[in-house]
C-alpha cells in the first residue's frame, strides 16, 4: 500500500479457494507436522534465502523496475523476509496467502515477468534445501520427506503469486488502454483561430476530463476562435458527460472560442432531453461538414469585426 | 420464447460503466428490442452504474431478458451495498443531489425506462429495478 499499488486478488481467494489449493498440492497434516521441524534451517538462515531469490534477479537482469526502485526493493526485502518466517508457522489461511498476494502485485508493478520470477524462487528453493540437508547429515530419507513436503507449500505460493502476477499485468494493460486512448484524441488546426477536436467511441468521463482540459489548453496555445468538437460515434451520453460537455463549452467561451458540437446522434439527443438535459447552451449542427461552414461563418464575421474596428 | 438468460456485471471502476452499457445492449437485442430504445437503455444504465461507483464504490449490475403474456422486456437491477438514500421521495426529483451534479440520473432513468422500482433505506444498500419492453 506504501506504493499505491491495490492489494489485488486476495479478497477473490475464499476460504474454500485455499482450502481447495491446499488439496490440489496435496498438502497434508503430515506435510505440515514435517514443516514445522525446519523452523531452524528456514527463519535463522532468512536472510541468506530472501539473498538467493534478490540476487539471482539482479545477476540475471530479469528484476523488472525492481532495482530501479529502491522504495519497491525494499519493500519486497522485507515481505520476503517476513515470507520465510511465515513459511514455517504452521498457519496457512487467508492471512498466509494475502501475504504472498500482496508480494505477487508487487512483483507484478516492478514487471518482473513470470521467467525472472520462477527462476529466482528456484534460487530460494535451492537455498532452503541445502539448510535443511543440514538439519539430517546422515539420514538422507528424512531430509528428502521434509524437502518433499515443503516443495508442496512453496509451489502453491508459487500458483497463487503466478495468478496475482497475472491480474496485475491485466490492469496495467487496461490503464495503458486507457492512456492510448486519451492520446487518441488529438486537436486538429485546420485553418487559423478554428480548432477541430474529433472523439471517436466511447466517451466515459474519465476521458471527458482529460478532453476538457486538453481542448483548454489547446484553446490557449493557439488563440483559438472557434472549435468544433465531432461526437460522430459516441453511442452514449449520460447526465455526467454530458455536463462535462457543458462545463467545457463554458469553460471556453471565457477563453474567448465558441464550440460548435457536430454528430450528436438523433438517439444520443432524444436520450439527453429525456434525462432532462438542457442542452440549450450547446450549439449543435447536424453534421462535421455544417459545422465547419458554421464555424467559416463565424470567423469570417470574426475578421469583419477586427477588420472593421 | 428466448432462454431466460443473465448477465452479471460487477460495477467498481470506470470501465465497468461502459462494459455494463454495452452488456445491456446486447441483451436488450436478445429481448427483441432494437432502434433508439436501445441507446435510451444504454443510458439510464450508465445512470444507475454510475449512482453505483459515486454512491456506494461499488455493487453490480444484472442484467436478464424475462417474458409476460408472450412479450419480452429487458430487466436491470442496479444492486449495491452502499450507505442507502434516507429520503428516496427527495432523490427522485429533477435537480436533487448531494454530489454536486446535475440531479437528473435517477428521475432520467426512470423516464428513459418502461418501469422504474427503487427500494432504498440510510444504511440498508440501494436496489433498483428497471425494464423496457420489446415494441
Ligand atoms: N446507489 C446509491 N447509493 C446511495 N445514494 C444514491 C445512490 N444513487 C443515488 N443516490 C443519491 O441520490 C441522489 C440523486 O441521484 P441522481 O438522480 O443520479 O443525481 P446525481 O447523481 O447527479 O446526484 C444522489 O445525489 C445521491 O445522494
Ligand atoms: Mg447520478
Amino acid at each position: 500500500m506504501t506504493d499505491g499499488y491495490n492489494t489485488p486478488p486476495a479478497a477473490q481467494l475464499t476460504d474454500a479457494e485455499v482450502e481447495r489449493r491446499r488439496r490440489v498440492f496435496g498438502l497434508t497434516a503430515e506435510d505440515l507436522a514435517r514443516i514445522a521441524e525446519l523452523r531452524s534451517a528456514v527463519v535463522d538462515h532468512r536472510a541468506e534465502h530472501t539473498a538467493a531469490f534478490f540476487d539471482h534477479l539482479a545477476r540475471v537482469d530479469e528484476g523488472g523496475d525492481l532495482f530501479r526502485r529502491p522504495e519497491l526493493l525494499d519493500e519486497a526485502r522485507r515481505l520476503k523476509e517476513e515470507h520465510m518466517v511465515s513459511l514455517v508457522s504452521g498457519d496457512y489461511g487467508r492471512a498466509y496467502i494475502e501475504q504472498r498476494a500482496r508480494l505477487g502485485a508487487l512483483f507484478g508493478r516492478a514487471r518482473i515477468d513470470m521467467r525472472g520470477f520462477l527462476s529466482a524462487f528456484q534460487m530460494l528453493i535451492g537455498s532452503i534445501v541445502r539448510r535443511v540437508a543440514e538439519l539430517h547429515p546422515t539420514d538422507t530419507v528424512a531430509a528428502m520427506d521434509r524437502v518433499v513436503s515443503i516443495r508442496k507449500l512453496l509451489f502453491l505460493d508459487i500458483s497463487i503469486i503466478q495468478d496475482v502476477m497475472i491480474a496485475e499485468r491485466e490492469q496495467m494493460i487496461l490503464n495503458q488502454q486507457e492512456a492510448i486512448r486519451e492520446l487518441s484524441t488529438p486537436t486538429l488546426q485546420l485553418r487559423d483561430r478554428l480548432l477541430i477536436l474529433p472523439i471517436i467511441g466511447l466517451l466515459d468521463s474519465f476521458r471527458a476530463k482529460q478532453l476538457t482540459e486538453n481542448l483548454l489548453r489547446s484553446i490557449r496555445d493557439r488563440r483559438a476562435k472557434v472549435v468544433v468538437m465531432d461526437i460522430t460515434g459516441v453511442a452514449t451520453v449520460d447526465s455526467k458527460v454530458a455536463n462535462h460537455l457543458i462545463q467545457t463549452v463554458a469553460a471556453a467561451r471565457l477563453m474567448g472560442a465558441q464550440v460548435i458540437i457536430t454528430g450528436l446522434a438523433a438517439e444520443v439527443a432524444q436520450s439527453l432531453v429525456t434525462l432532462g438535459v438542457d442542452l440549450t447552451d450547446l450549439n449543435t449542427v447536424g453534421d462535421l461538414q455544417g459545422g465547419l461552414e458554421e464555424a467559416e461563418r463565424l470567423l469570417g464575421l470574426e475578421t469583419r469585426r477586427i477588420g472593421s474596428a | 420464447m428466448p432462454a431466460p438468460e443473465a448477465v452479471r456485471v460487477a460495477i467498481q471502476r470506470d470501465a465497468d460503466i461502459v462494459a455494463a452499457r454495452q452488456r445491456g445492449r446486447e441483451m436488450a437485442t436478445a429481448a427483441g428490442i432494437s432502434g433508439s430504445d436501445l441507446t435510451l437503455i444504454a443510458t439510464a444504465i450508465s445512470e444507475v452504474a454510475r449512482n453505483i461507483l459515486a454512491y456506494a464504490r461499488e455493487g453490480e449490475i444484472l442484467l436478464s431478458v424475462e417474458s409476460r403474456d408472450g412479450r419480452c422486456c429487458l430487466q436491470v437491477i442496479a444492486a449495491d451495498e452502499g450507505p442507502g438514500i434516507a429520503d428516496v421521495e427527495l432523490a427522485m426529483r429533477d435537480g436533487y443531489s448531494t454530489g454536486k451534479s446535475l440531479g437528473l440520473g435517477l428521475p432520467g432513468a426512470r423516464r428513459l425506462m418502461d418501469e422504474f422500482d427503487i427500494v432504498s433505506a440510510a444504511g440498508a444498500g440501494t436496489r433498483i429495478t428497471m425494464r423496457k419492453w420489446a415494441r
